[in-house]
This record gives structure tokens, C-alpha cells and sequence, in this order.
């Protein structure tokens, strides 16, 4: 780990073997702004508590704030370092393809904001001397109300640098062994009769003798808890209250202030591009207020699903996901509360598309559903049915692929906080579960960037056509023409339609000199234009000479249109 | 030029020569209630923008040292300070930040205007009566602080007082926002095209007009009974097109509401109407919130808004309701009811049931997110004009009119004049100013501010007050001592909400023993069963998750050695206290 450290330090671009920790994130990005000037702005757009820089590579030519936008985000979920290599990764592949015609005529006619890792305070922690998984940024927190903050963290105890599980004999225990894998436990099934055996610990003792265990040590507040939608105040890391920290305050302020974004994708978590949205299935009852309404997703003034339209675009765009990804047998996963991914959908209103990237690949095709994603950092999941067991999936996985020092094989210790019982420490190695080899990951990144730039094929964009001029007398001419959005993704998702916080489409009809409008509105404008379909205007104008008349928004582009009375 | 300087300097010689005069004691006989001789004498019957407001928090400052402390807790938007008075007796009594609090502040709906000189009055008539001698006030101020913000919205402020204004209008902020989301921001504000600083109403003479003046007053505008024909029709607030996109007045400057953007259920603009873009996403919210998180001795809070004579407590929005505990609501219940028996007319009511719902409201934030027991009082109501408590709308609407003529000498109206409008052609211009209807009118100002300010004292007087009451101690044998001690709160508010409590928002309350070794702490549940619920880390400092209104909590150590314990408590919400056995 030292040794790959040493050697990426002096020649990242080239040698990149282990994920990048902040300072060569910070190189990465400053490489592409120097080899690419044409194309990318590089900013910090915060210091996080911890001193890390919040990257923003801005990607396009000419007036990018007016150019249609895809914000794409990595690092939303600190214990998730895949998710910040796809972000930057995706910017690496495609200015390095920039002299490519097609990839040239996505630079010129659209806009990527490309935040690499938001959560730069918590992705330290695979590189520090102490490697756990943590979603929180460095700010203080008391999180078990005692008055001291950080006094009861994890402890090396078996002194190899990272933090597993303790595993204890305890007739209480909720763990029994998984009879196809010894060496993982599964969830005691009590109404199978199944007796629990063990209780599982993360590893650490209890510092400060309160009787939790690593109850209150360097969390911090997770990026990933701390939007609005469905936020959830007290819940560990979630913070004092909605976008309450520096990283997630500079995004947004950013983002709400990008009117030209038509789409977010996020490199975390969450996966609606393996599976998409289904709008009758998916439960509302995170958001409680809502009396259940019709009209496509709208319940008593709160958003809590998709609309039909905006599903069926994610179901488009999940196809050419898995098409060209080559992914499958994604876990189901749900969006926690305060999910950055959701709020891009229901709070700022933009059409959103989020995807882990990778997941632990079956070994064989037989076993039916795969387990849930529940697998945090090893702490085995249960459940009815099959043995779920995701440890015990990916040793299987690991074992195939030749992949070996991830797994610390249980071992006896004496613990001062469990007299009489027998503790072991052992387990999953951290990350390992959601964060494939770095070997796997340029060509997982390679195909992630095929499926990005696709997506921003489908970018919504006003033409106008079909312009028609009809002499109706002398001098009074009406003039018609259709508002076309020549993308497959709405102009606006259900809820920009809404939010103050998105621009409609304007048309301006531009006279001058004698010219007059008779009927119809000089200056107007028009909400949501779906996919491939059009709104149709038309003017009575009076006078004589050229007239333009130009629509747009700073999502869609604009078009403009000079005709002849 | 010389001749007009002069007179004016004798003006001002005769008035403070009068003032002066005015103050001779002899000549006095004081009003109950009423400070006589104030150190910063304010005419409670006008209002005062930005500037006047901190003339008076530097005299206030200037002539009660001992009392009052002035702080900027921020910036607004356009750069003002946000002001916060700190009201306490600084030499009496605990640290001013260890003492339970009572924060009140008002403005944050800048054309509400009163709420400012609601908040300042209750800070200036806490110093003047202390200022007087008066008993109750110089306890009070031993034993509490009050934060008081008079103004925290004073962009808003001072717009509302120097530009052309509605009376709802400058409700908002100044950050600009694009309100008909064309592109264009802030294009289409009002205009005030008679130049008199009010926004008022335009109307035009119109064979298919539905209005028509009303016979008793030619001011108010009546719709004619159906099929019969009308005079006027009525063409909405004083504006232009000024973007000529066929609407006018529809992108004002801000557009958004400073009370939709805290930090308890938050909600978007498309569902909460006026929400920003996340809690505290506006700079003057920011600054009030930081600072009330960095005093955790506020137990108590008052918003004031206007208007319609409510005494409001939360929840903003249904599905909150089951949050609050009944005994949470007693506690609310409690002041509010004298409420409104102090401020008669004025009704104790729940926000979402009996207004509207709100989303991201800071009382919400204050009870939710950070325990503390808040009210908003909406003042004013128009029944404060004629007492006429049962009146309809169509009747009030009148009886501003009437009102306005025989109380106010017509002073509160703009009368319809003439204008040529670019769009409507002949106009007319004229309505009520931006300072009438929703605000008091100056002879009702004092009297109601008084009744708000003495309303606040209660509640304020109502955070916990906390004694270590009695402590027993008891030898055991085997030279063991068993030291029992009973914490008493004698006011109506615990010291933790049980929301708070549900929640571990605040720090529970410790209470400590010194003076021996402690083998064991306790919480005793029953003291004549002996029922007792032992605390076996850190027996020392038991801590306590609420000690209740009105209430008491026992606990208890066995204890080697010593004979002189002193025991102590150590509430965030209600402050510190301690007692020794045997002294």
C-alpha cells in the first residue's frame, strides 16, 4: 500500500494502480485543465472542514452557461471510491477522444459539469493509516449526546490498519454461521427455528465506558444524508439540518443557479439505470404529507414519484445502460434519506440517473434473486428465502478471480468489554465490497463513458421548423411555426415544469419599424416540450419587411428564425 | 438662507427647552406601568426604518450599560447589519449566556412593519422600568437574558420605507429572482406613477366597469348587484408592462419569503410557495439561525408577525402534529392562554389547523430542531378599530374606510387622481398607503406593543428557574453515606421538550456531587418505595434527560467520606445552581 502510493505520486497518469487519494485527484484535475485549455475550467468550488478542495470541471467551448448541461457527480457516498474514478474518468476518456467528430460536436453544442468527489473528507480514510469506511466529512460531532466529541471511535485491535468486525459468542446474538461459508455469518432465522450464536461488532472497544461500542468517533456529516428530499434530521450524519455543510452548499448553490443543466448523473449508490423507475411501484411513504393524487405522480402539492413521461425517458436510458455497459444482475437498491440523486430529481427538478458503476458479479447463473445491497462493509446481511449472504458472494466472486488479502480470517483476542465470552476479530476487509480491484476499473470507466456521452445524446433541444408565412392582405401577415424539441429527453422533468428554479421556454417575436403584432403574444412562454414533439405558434403581424422570431432556454439551447411579411 | 438656519435652531432650543421642562418631577404624575422619565425617551406612535431603529440601540446602549449589550450577529444581502440587543442585568446573577433565555424578533417580513417596534419596546421598557426601580423587572433581569432582533430582515426594511411599497409588498428579501422564469430577473416591478411612495390601485371609467363607488363612502370601490351596470372597472396595482410581455407587475425585485427557508421539514417552491433553494439559504436566515445555535440557554421564543391578533404555536404542517407531546402542549397552552387574557381579541391558535400550512417556518425550527418554545404573535386586528369583534369581511372592509375618515382625518388614504397610463389610456390612481391596514395606526401602536412586550416578559419569565432544593444525607453503615437531593424547576417550561428529550437535541441536564467519594448515582423514582434507577458510568455527574414545569426530579449517591456535599446542576436551558449540605 506505502510502496503503490510512492510510485502513483510520481507518475499518476501513467502508473495509476490504487484509487486516487485528494492530492492526486487535485493533479488529475489540474492535468486536464493543462492539456486541454480549449476545453476545461478547473475551480475549487469549497474547502470541505477537512481542507480538501471540492473539484468542478466545467467541460465545453464558447459560452458553456448557455449551452444545454450534464452535471455529472462522483463521490457522493465517501465509502464508494469507483464512483469518484467514473466521474473523472468519464472527463479523462472523452478530452482525450475531444479529436474524435463526433465527441468534437458534443464539446461544441452542450456543457459538462463534472464534480469528481464530493465527499473529499471521507475517501481520505481508505488512504489513511487507519482504513474504515466512512461516509462523514471531517466536521465534529457529538454524535452520541454526551458532551465529548470523537471520545469513542474503532480500534485497530488486531493492528493491521484497518477496521473489521469483532464477532462474539453470545446465546442473544442475532449471527449464526453461514453453513455453505464458515467464514461469514448470516442473520439467525428465528422462525425457522435458527438459534443465534453470535453478535456482531465493528472493531474497537468501548473507550469511553458508556456501553455502545464506537458510538461517537471521526463521522463527520455524509454528504449522501444531507439534501433536502427526504431528509431526515437526528439520523446519524445527517447534520444539524439540510445542506447544512460547505461541499454541499457549494453544489447547490451552483446548481440552482445552472439553469442550463438538463440532466444529472450520479456516480453513487443508487441505481435507477439497472433498474428504472417503475411509477406505480415505487412507495411514496418517505414523504408522509402527500394525500396519494392522480395526474401522474402529483399528490397534494408533493412530487414523490416520477411522472410517466420523465419514466419513460429513464427506461430509455437505462437500456442503452446496461447495452452498453455490458452490466447486470444489479443489486435493487433504495436512495437513503436525504439522497443526492433524489433531490436532483424531486427538489431541483431535473431528470437524474444514478448507478453504482459495479457490483459484486454472480460467480454462476443458478441462485435466483440476487441479495440485497444492504452489505455495509461486510456486516452480513440476512434475510428470508436463500441464504443471502453478500460476503460470502463476493469471496466466491474473489476466489475466481484470483483475488486474495481481503478477507481477515477470524482470530481469538482478548477484549476487555466481553468477560466471559469468546471474541474474535476478523471479517470483510473494508471497501472491498463496493469498489471492484483498481485493475477492473479503467475498462469499467471506458464503458461508463460510451453510456455518458450516449445520454447526452438524447439532450433536449429547441429547433424551429415547419416556418410559414401566409399574406393574409396587404401588409398583415400571419406567421406560424412549431417549437420542436429535437432531443429524446424533455425540455423540462415534472417538476422543473414547477420550480422557480428552472427557466421556461421563451419566444420573442422581434418586430421592428412599422411592424406590429395583432395577434398572439410578442413575448410568451411555454413549459415542457417532451421529446421529439413540438408546440405550434402563430403571429397576425402587421407592417411590412423582416421579422425574427427566436426561442430557447438555457436547457434547451435556442433557435431563430428570420421571416419576410 | 441664513434667516432659515437661525429659526431653525430655535425651534430646536424651544423643544428641548420644553422636553426638559416637561421632565421636571413636580410637574409629573407618573402613569402606573409607564416609566415617567425614560433615559431614551421614543415616541411609541411612529415607525423607524434602519437608521432610527440603531439610533435608539446605541442610546439604549449609551444609557444602560449595565443592561444592555449591542451585537451584530451578520450582513444582509445588500451589506446591513443585523442587530441584536442582549437585555440583562450583567453584574447580577449568572453569565448572560447562562441564564435562561428568551429570544424575540420581528421583521423578518419587512412590511410587517410593527413587529420591529414591538421587539424594540419590549427592550426598552425592560431597561426603563429596571431603570425605575421597578422590583419585578430588576428579579427578572437577575435571573434571564433577553436576545432581542429587532429587525432581521432590514434590506427589506428599508425598502419598504424609502421605495414605493404595497402594504403586503416587501415581504421578500432582495436577492433577486426571476418570478416569471423567462430569463429576465426582476423586469417587472410595480411603478409608482403618481410618485407618492405608495402603491396603490388603478381604475378606469369603463362602459362594461362592474364597480362602483360606494354612496356612503365615494373612496371604496363596490361591485354593482348582478344585472345592473357599473361604473369603474378595477386594473390591479399601480404598474407598467415594463417588459411588454402582456402581465404587469409580475417579476418584482425578490419574490421568495424569508419564513419558508429554515430548517424543519424544508419543502421546495413548487410545493411550499416562497421557499428558497434550501434552509438557511438566505444570508439574514443564516446569521439568525447561527446565532441562536450558539446560545443553547434560549428556552423560550416570539416571532412577531402580522397580522389578525393570533397568539400562534406550531406545528406548520399536519403530519407534525403527533410530534408534540401533551405535555409539550400543556406547556404551549399554558402561556399561550394568558396570552390572551393580557392581549384581549387576540386567539391562541395552532398554525396548520387554524391558518395555513407552512413548510420551513422558523418556529417550527425553533421547537423541532432546537427545543425551544416558541410562539409568533400576528398583531393587529381591524377589530382593534371599532371593538366590533363579530364583524364580517365586507364589514371590515368598511369600517377601514370609516375608520380612516372619522380616526384618522383620512390620512391613511391616497385619494383617486388622474393619470394617463401608456396602456389603459385614463386612468385613475388612489387606495390606501403602505403604512394603513396591516399596520397599527400610530394612537394604537403604544398600547398594543405594551401588551405584546408584557406577554413576551411572562413567557420569558416562564423558562426554567432551577434550585438544588434540599439535600439530605443519611449514614448507611460500613461509613457509608447516602446523600439524596432534590432539583426543583418553578417555572412552566422543562428544561427539555420531550421532542427534545426523543431526541437528545440538547445535552441532558447534570447534576453533580462534590465533597466525597461516589460509589454509586441514581435517579430516585419513588422516595418512600425507594424505587431508584442507578446510572453506573459516571456516577458522579447523573445526568438528567428533563426536569419538568413546575416540577422536581431526586436523585441520590451513596458516597465514602466527606460530611459537607455540594451538589449541583447544569442545565443548557436553565442554567446552573448549587447548595451545600449542612450550610
Amino acid at each position: 500500500m506505502f510502496f503503490c502510493t510512492v510510485l502513483l505520486g510520481s507518475n499518476y497518469l501513467y502508473a495509476q494502480t490504487d484509487y486516487s487519494n485528494r492530492q492526486q485527484l487535485g493533479q488529475r484535475v489540474a492535468a486536464l485543465q493543462k492539456s486541454h485549455p480549449n476545453y476545461v475550467k478547473t475551480k475549487s468550488i469549497a474547502k470541505t472542514l477537512g481542507g480538501s478542495d471540492v473539484w468542478m470541471i466545467t467541460i465545453g467551448t464558447g459560452t458553456v452557461e448557455q449551452k444545454p448541461a450534464l452535471a455529472i457527480v462522483g463521490g457522493v457516498e465517501g465509502k464508494h471510491l469507483l464512483g469518484v474514478e467514473l466521474a473523472i474518468g468519464f472527463a479523462e476518456n472523452l478530452l482525450a477522444d475531444a479529436g474524435n467528430t463526433e465527441v468534437k460536436k458534443l464539446l461544441e453544442s452542450q456543457t459538462f459539469y463534472v464534480f469528481p468527489n464530493m465527499s473529499p473528507d471521507a475517501t481520505e480514510q481508505y488512504f489513511a493509516g487507519l482504513q474504515y469506511e466512512r461516509s462523514g466529512n471531517a466536521r465534529k460531532v457529538d454524535y452520541d449526546r454526551d458532551g465529548k466529541i470523537g471520545e469513542d471511535g474503532f480500534d485497530d485491535l488486531d493492528k493491521d490498519g484497518k477496521i473489521t468486525f469483532l464477532r462474539v459468542t453470545d446465546p442473544t446474538g442475532d449471527y449464526i454461521l453461514n453453513p455453505n461459508e464458515s467464514r461469514t455469518l448470516i442473520k439467525a432465522d428465528r422462525s425457522k427455528g435458527q438459534l443465534g450464536q453470535y453478535a456482531i461488532y465493528s472493531e474497537g472497544i468501548d473507550n469511553d465506558k458508556d456501553g455502545t461500542l464506537n458510538e461517537d468517533g471521526d463521522q463527520g456529516i455524509h454528504f449522501n444524508r444531507n439534501s433536502t428530499y427526504n431528509y431526515k434530521n437526528f439520523l446519524p450524519g445527517a447534520g444539524d439540518y439540510a445542506v447544512s455543510e460547505p461541499e454541499n452548499r457549494a453544489l447547490f448553490d451552483f446548481l440552482y443557479d445552472a439553469f442550463n443543466v438538463y440532466a444529472v448523473l450520479t456516480f453513487g449508490p443508487y441505481n435507477n439505470l439497472s433498474q428504472p423507475i417503475q411509477v406505480a411501484a415505487r412507495p411514496t411513504s418517505a414523504q408522509p404529507a402527500a394525500a396519494a393524487g392522480g395526474r401522474g405522480g402529483f399528490g397534494g402539492g408533493r412530487v414523490t414519484n416520477w411522472s410517466a413521461a420523465d419514466a419513460q425517458a429513464n427506461a430509455y436510458a437505462a437500456d442503452r445502460y446496461k447495452e452498453l455497459t455490458g452490466t447486470k444482475d444489479a443489486p435493487r437498491t433504495n436512495a437513503e434519506s436525504g439522497d443526492f440523486s433524489e433531490w436532483a430529481y424531486y427538489h431541483y427538478g431535473r431528470l437524474s440517473f444514478s448507478t453504482p458503476g459495479w457490483w459484486v458479479p454472480k460467480v454462476t447463473a443458478e441462485g435466483g434473486e440476487r441479495p440485497g445491497s444492504g452489505a455495509r462493509g461486510g456486516a452480513p446481511a440476512g434475510g428470508a428465502g436463500a441464504v443471502e449472504d453478500p460476503v460470502a458472494d463476493y469471496l466466491k466472486w474473489a476466489a475466481s478471480e484470483g483475488i486474495t488479502n481481503t478477507f481477515t480470517d477470524w482470530k481469538v483476542i482478548q477484549h476487555p468489554d466481553f468477560p466471559g465470552k469468546q471474541v474474535e476479530v476478523g471479517g470483510i476487509h473494508p471497501y472491498v465490497l463496493n469498489n471492484p480491484p483498481y485493475r477492473l476499473v479503467s475498462d469499467i470507466v471506458a464503458k461508463h463513458t460510451e453510456f455518458v456521452k450516449s445520454l447526452a445524446g438524447m439532450a433536449p433541444f429547441i429547433e424551429l421548423i415547419d416556418v410559414q408565412t401566409e399574406k393574409i392582405d396587404n401588409g398583415l401577415s400571419r406567421v406560424t411555426v412549431k417549437v420542436f424539441n429535437a432531443g429524446q429527453l424533455p425540455t423540462l422533468a415534472q417538476v422543473g415544469q414547477r420550480s422557480q428554479f428552472s427557466k421556461l421556454i421563451a419566444v420573442r417575436v422581434n418586430t421592428s419599424g412599422n411592424q406590429k403584432v395583432v395577434s398572439g403574444r410578442a413575448v410568451q412562454t411555454i413549459g415542457s416540450i417532451q421529446g421529439r414533439s413540438s408546440v405550434e405558434m402563430s403571429w397576425l403581424i402587421q407592417g411590412t419587411g423582416k421579422v425574427t422570431i427566436e426561442a430557447g432556454s438555457p436547457n434547451t439551447g435556442s433557435d431563430k428564425v428570420e421571416v419576410s411579411l | 438662507m441664513y434667516n432659515k438656519k437661525f429659526l431653525l435652531i430655535l425651534l430646536l432650543l424651544a423643544g428641548t427647552t420644553f422636553s426638559a421642562l416637561a421632565q421636571r418631577a413636580e410637574n409629573i404624575l407618573a402613569a402606573a406601568g409607564t416609566p415617567p422619565y425614560p433615559k431614551v425617551p421614543v415616541s411609541w406612535n411612529r415607525y423607524h426604518d434602519e437608521t432610527a431603529l440603531k439610533e435608539i440601540y446605541d442610546k439604549m446602549v449609551k444609557a444602560h450599560p449595565d443592561l444592555v449589550s449591542l451585537q451584530s450577529i451578520g450582513k444582509s444581502y445588500e451589506g446591513r447589519d443585523i442587530w441584536v440587543l442582549t437585555i440583562t442585568d450583567k453584574k447580577k446573577g449568572l453569565d448572560p449566556s447562562r441564564k435562561p433565555a428568551m429570544y424575540i424578533d420581528g421583521g423578518i417580513h419587512a412590511n410587517e412593519i410593527q413587529t420591529s417596534e414591538f421587539a424594540l419596546y419590549t427592550a426598552w421598557y425592560l431597561t426603563e422600568m429596571h431603570a425605575n426601580g421597578n422590583e419585578f423587572i430588576k428579579e427578572l433581569l437577575i435571573d434571564k437574558t433577553f436576545y432581542i432582533a429587532p429587525s432581521i430582515n432590514p434590506d427589506s426594511r428599508d425598502n419598504f420605507f424609502h421605495r414605493p411599497n404595497t402594504q403586503h409588498s416587501s415581504r421578500t428579501g432582495r436577492v433577486p429572482l426571476d418570478n416569471d422564469r423567462d430569463g429576465l430577473i426582476d423586469e417587472d416591478e410595480f411603478d409608482d406613477l403618481d410618485g407618492d411612495g405608495n402603491i396603490t390601485s388603478m381604475r378606469r371609467k369603463s362602459p362594461y366597469g362592474q364597480f362602483i363607488e360606494d354612496p356612503t363612502d365615494p373612496r371604496r370601490m363596490i361591485r354593482v348587484p348582478d344585472g345592473q351596470k357599473g361604473v369603474y372597472e378595477l386594473l390591479g396595482s399601480e404598474g407598467l408592462d415594463n417588459d411588454g410581455d402582456g402581465l404587469v407587475n409580475e417579476d418584482g425585485e425578490g419574490g421568495y419569503d424569508p419564513n419558508r427557508d429554515w430548517g424543519w421539514n424544508w419543502q421546495p417552491n413548487h410545493i411550499q410557495r416562497g421557499a428558497y433553494k434550501y434552509p438557511f439559504s438566505l444570508p439574514e436566515n443564516r446569521a439568525v439561525a447561527e446565532f441562536i445555535m450558539s446560545h443553547p440557554n434560549i428556552a423560550a421564543g416570539q416571532n412577531f408577525h402580522n397580522n389578525g391578533g393570533m397568539i400562534l404555536r406550531g406545528p406548520g404542517a399536519a403530519e407534525d402534529e403527533p410530534l408534540i407531546s401533551r405535555q409539550d402542549i400543556s406547556v404551549f397552552d399554558a402561556i399561550g392562554r394568558k396570552g390572551e387574557e393580557l392581549i384581549p381579541g387576540y386567539r391562541y391558535i395552532i398554525t396548520y389547523k387554524d391558518l395555513y400550512s407552512v413548510y420551513g417556518g422558523e418556529l417550527d425550527w425553533l421547537y423541532f430542531a432546537r427545543g425551544v418554545f416558541a410562539v409568533c404573535n400576528e398583531l393587529w386586528m381591524s377589530n382593534m378599530l371599532y371593538n366590533n369583534a363579530s364583524a364580517t369581511n365586507v364589514d371590515r372592509q368598511a369600517e377601514q374606510y370609516s375608520a380612516d375618515k372619522f380616526l384618522l382625518m383620512e390620512d391613511g388614504f391616497v385619494p383617486w387622481k388622474p393619470y394617463n397610463h401608456p396602456t389603459y389610456g385614463e386612468i385613475e390612481i388612489g387606495g390606501f398607503k403602505k403604512a394603513y391596514g396591516r399596520n397599527h395606526p400610530g394612537f394604537l401602536l403604544e398600547m398594543d406593543a405594551h401588551r405584546n412586550a408584557v406577554f413576551t416578559i411572562f413567557h420569558g419569565y416562564q423558562t426554567p428557574k432551577l434550585s438544588v432544593d434540599n439535600i439530605e444525607v443519611k449514614d448507611v453503615g460500613n461509613g457509608i453515606k447516602e446523600v439524596t437531593a432534590v432539583i426543583k424547576n418553578e417555572r412552566v417550561i422543562p428544561t427539555h421538550s420531550t421532542f427534545d428529550v426523543a431526541n437528545k437535541i440538547e445535552l441532558p441536564n447534570i447534576v453533580t456531587l462534590e465533597g466525597g467519594n461516589v460509589l454509586s448515582g441514581m435517579i430516585v423514582q419513588n422516595k418512600d418505595f425507594g424505587l431508584t434507577v442507578e446510572q453506573k458510568h459516571d456516577p458522579a455527574n447523573i445526568r438528567v434527560s428533563t426536569i419538568n414545569g413546575n416540577s422536581h426530579v431526586t436523585v441520590r449517591w451513596l458516597v465514602k467520606g466527606g460530611s459537607n456535599y455540594k451538589v449541583s446542576v447544569d442545565s443548557k436551558k436553565g442554567g446552573v445552581a448549587s447548595k451545600t449540605s449542612g450550610s
